[in-house]
């Protein structure tokens, strides 16, 4: 069936569903509140205190939703930098840091070096400095700068990992490190970047090196001990993957039976298939599951691996205790456009046909915004979040994109203007959601490619691409958009265009005000409901991180970013602003030519609060 | 252990371009066992930029010559390698940096002479920059030696002037 894929002509560029368009500023006037869902909720609020962030997200449903209040929409523009910190280190800022008690953890870019700051001191000294070895050869195998997404706190503990492919534990109180464990193979491209999530007395961490032709995987360390308590594969036999009788899949895949994720490859090419695990986990712990997205297959070049290369591209649910399939789905099976499936899965329970449904909502790469039922892997709504010309649509009776044959890359051709370009809808920039409002706040990319895909051999340690994919400003000349989102119908409620991709998270507040980051560095704040900007910060260097909120031992809330451009859209596209190293002058990305105008290297943590 | 490393450098220095590399690096320890200081320090290569300790005068290693100085049809081989052997991933299509640091601007992490860059490709370098001198010949090394130092003409900025340039923006 591997041939037998069923294409449509899909014409031009798909408009984005409709909505109101707010721009950076709105001096003039207010813009009309926007239509909210009622009676959308996050599936598990945090167990602990408000004020703190103990996890990647705040909480395990990933909703980057903070429940202080102090900061409204009314009184947001008195708020000011009220002290900042650097990391002493000049690469890319993902992630964010954490705040449990007085405490606020800090883990830098490579090489990976953790704070923590005592916050009920004037002047937020610190308690703490870890440096773990971490092997230096890392620094040349991360495909997109070394970044770090952060860390988890559980059990008196903070877990994090190191670029070179460890997973640490530190004693929270002490700052002595417990044990390091090596977890990927460097030697094979594997690195580690991603936000460990803390869950029942384990840890679950994923590594990167979809670009180098790794085999990926996701797996569970005991948080006492260190050691591995299981490990899951995303392609190979269903040993592997460890799909057995619980697997069910709502869509029959083309490539099905019995080890589809091994024979939906080529001979042995799944075993370097890529399908790693770098974005965010998340955590049901009604259904016991944890979900997980899986990376693009290796190579780029779809002609090297005919078929639908599962689970690449993929979300994954999986038993949190023995890391079983429990289902799985690929919003873009056999992806030749890199468009990944790792983003973040934020589990709500959302109002839809009168009833309630156990959702889960995912803003792929491929452009589609995903509501699914995060019980069983069906899909509810599929609806495109950026201008898109891959395909026109997701058919909701076999899950899969309805394609333009236009856009599809192929060995020895150049296609051009495929939307959006590999860089995604939106990438690891995770977004939030309000249960104030029932809207999904989503930072997004609106860049398209040009896509010449070429053969290329596996070389282990080596990158496994075989292709270039050169990028401009998608539709209407914007790069990047904030937009509100309400995933009961597919629908943008409201959107702030921005000159250049918005590469940082989201952060959503009960105060109805909602915070972003931009690649120039502005930090801004905006209505959650109209999507007006209300306030805006110049902070010291391009923002690719997620703002958090805690209330601190004054008991004010605060708002805490980084600023630190870098991560693929700062290293890779931006050319000089984020070279490999500061006195290099290689040429300015074409993609965004403009950007070292605005912003240089940082390191910096910005916190903020009112008076 | 820290003769035996520096034998095997120095290995990579004597050879030259022959084919027979990975034979003689497999000797290389055995050499060490009997070679004076002085034999060792005569194999060394001569890093135009090291700074010498009181100023003496510079240190008089081997000078490695390229074998292929100045022959285009080599570089254009050495092109094709450097997509064939995958440095085109990391150091970017036309060279200019992705992954890895960019070989066209001019400004050489560990030296841009011949015999540095062909130390660079053969022995790695700590930031993950693979040791291929154990996977590909020495005249290969040389051909890619021949076109990444092609690259690096005239993009060696000093200087960037921002104002007065109209910029178009969406947004703010």
């Amino acid at each position: 069936m591997r041939n037998a894929r069923v294409v449509m002509l899909a014409v031009a560029v798909t408009a984005c569903a409709k909505g109101a368009d707010t721009t950076g500023d709105s001096a003039n006037g207010h813009p009309a509140a926007v239509q909210t869902v009622s009676g959308a909720t996050i599936a598990a609020p945090r167990a602990g205190p408000a004020g703190e962030w103990s996890l990647p997200a705040g909480d395990y449903s990933n909703s980057r939703y903070s429940e202080l209040d102090q900061i409204t929409a009314a009184n947001v523009k008195g708020l000011h930098a009220a002290w900042t910190f650097s990391t002493g280190v000049l690469r890319g800022h993902e992630g964010s840091p954490l705040v449990v008690g007085n405490t606020m953890y800090i883990v830098t870019p490579y090489p990976n070096v953790s704070y923590a700051l005592d916050l009920a001191t004037e002047g937020q000294p610190l308690k703490w400095k870890v440096r773990p070895e971490n092997a230096q050869q890392a620094v040349g195998l991360a495909c997109c700068d070394v970044v770090n997404r952060g860390a988890s706190f559980d059990n008196g503990k903070i877990f994090y990992n190191l670029l070179d492919g460890h997973t640490v534990a530190i004693d929270a109180a002490s700052g002595k490190l417990l044990w390091q464990t090596k977890m990927g193979d460097l030697s094979r491209g594997e690195t580690m970047t991603m936000a460990p999530l803390a869950v029942k007395g384990k840890v679950i961490v994923g590594s990167s090196g979809g670009e180098m032709g790794v085999r990926g995987w996701v797996a569970a360390i005991d948080q006492a001990t260190g050691k591995e308590v299981w490990r899951a594969y995303n392609v190979g036999p269903d040993a592997d993957i460890k799909v057995g009788p619980r697997f069910k899949q709502f869509y029959k895949p083309a490539d099905a039976g019995a080890n589809a994720a091994q024979h939906s490859w080529p001979g042995d090419s799944w075993k370097q298939g890529g399908a790693t695990v770098w974005g965010w986990i998340s955590y049901d712990p009604v259904l016991n599951l944890v979900y997980h997205g899986t990376s693009n297959p290796g190579p780029w070049n779809g002609n090297q691996r005919p078929g639908d290369n599962q689970w690449s591209a993929a979300i994954i649910a999986r038993d949190a205790d023995t890391g079983e399939m429990v289902w799985a789905f690929q919003p873009t099976p056999h992806d030749i456009w890199d468009y990944d499936g790792v983003n973040e899965n934020i589990l709500v329970d959302l109002p839809m046909g009168g009833t309630t449904r156990k959702a889960l909502v995912h803003f792929d790469r491929n452009g589609f915004a995903y509501t699914m039922d995060r019980a069983t892997g069906e899909v509810l709504v599929a609806k495109p979040f950026v201008p898109m010309n891959w395909a026109s649509e997701v058919s909701l009776k076999t899950g899969r994109p309805t394609m333009n044959p236009d856009k599809m890359p192929a060995s020895g051709k150049k296609i051009t203007f495929i939307c959006p370009s590999l860089e995604g809808g939106k990438n690891q920039q995770p977004a939030a959601f309000s249960p104030a409002t029932g809207l999904f706040y989503v930072p997004t990319n609106n860049l398209c490619m040009d896509f010449e895909a070429r053969e290329v051999t596996y070389i282990a340690g080596t990158p496994y691409i075989g292709g270039n994919a050169p990028e401009v400003a998608g539709p209407g000349g914007y790069k990047g958009e904030f937009i509100a989102w309400d995933a009961t119908t597919g629908r943008k409620m409201w959107g702030i265009k921005e000159p250049f991709p918005v590469w940082g998270g989201g952060l959503a507040t009960k105060g109805d005000v909602v915070f972003y980051g931009t690649l120039d560095g502005w930090f801004k704040a905006a209505n959650a409901r109209t999507g007006e900007v209300l306030w805006k910060f110049k902070v010291g260097s391009g923002v690719v991180g997620n703002p958090i909120s805690y209330l601190g031992p004054d008991g004010k809330q605060y708002i805490a970013i980084y600023a630190g451009i870098g991560g693929d859209m700062g290293l890779l596209i931006a050319g000089d602003v984020a070279a490999n190293l500061p006195f290099d002058v290689r040429e300015r990305g074409s993609t965004l030519p403009d950007l070292a105008r605005w912003t240089s290297w940082g390191g910096m943590l910005f916190v903020f609060s009112l008076n | 252990m820290r003769v035996v490393l520096l034998t095997l450098m120095s290995g990579a220095a004597l050879l030259g371009c022959t084919d027979s590399r990975a034979a003689e690096v497999a000797r290389a320890p055995q050499q060490a066992s009997v070679a004076s200081a002085g034999d060792l320090a005569a194999r060394f290569v001569s890093h135009p930029e090291n700074i010498q300790p009181g100023m003496v005068k510079p240190y008089a290693g081997r000078v490695m010559v390229n074998p292929y100085e100045g022959n285009a049809s080599a570089a254009a081989t050495g092109a094709k390698l450097f997509v064939s052997y995958n440095c085109i991933d990391c150091h970017g299509a036309d060279g200019s940096g992705a992954m890895g640091p960019s070989l066209a601007d001019g400004r050489w992490h560990f030296g841009g002479t011949p015999g540095e860059v062909f130390e660079s490709i053969y022995q790695g370098r700590p930031e993950g920059m693979p040791a291929w001198g154990s996977l590909i010949a020495d005249d290969q090394v040389w051909m890619l030696v021949s076109y990444v130092r092609g690259l690096q003409a005239n993009k060696n900025v000093t200087t960037e002037n921002f104002a007065g340039k109209t910029v178009e923006r969406t947004g703010h």
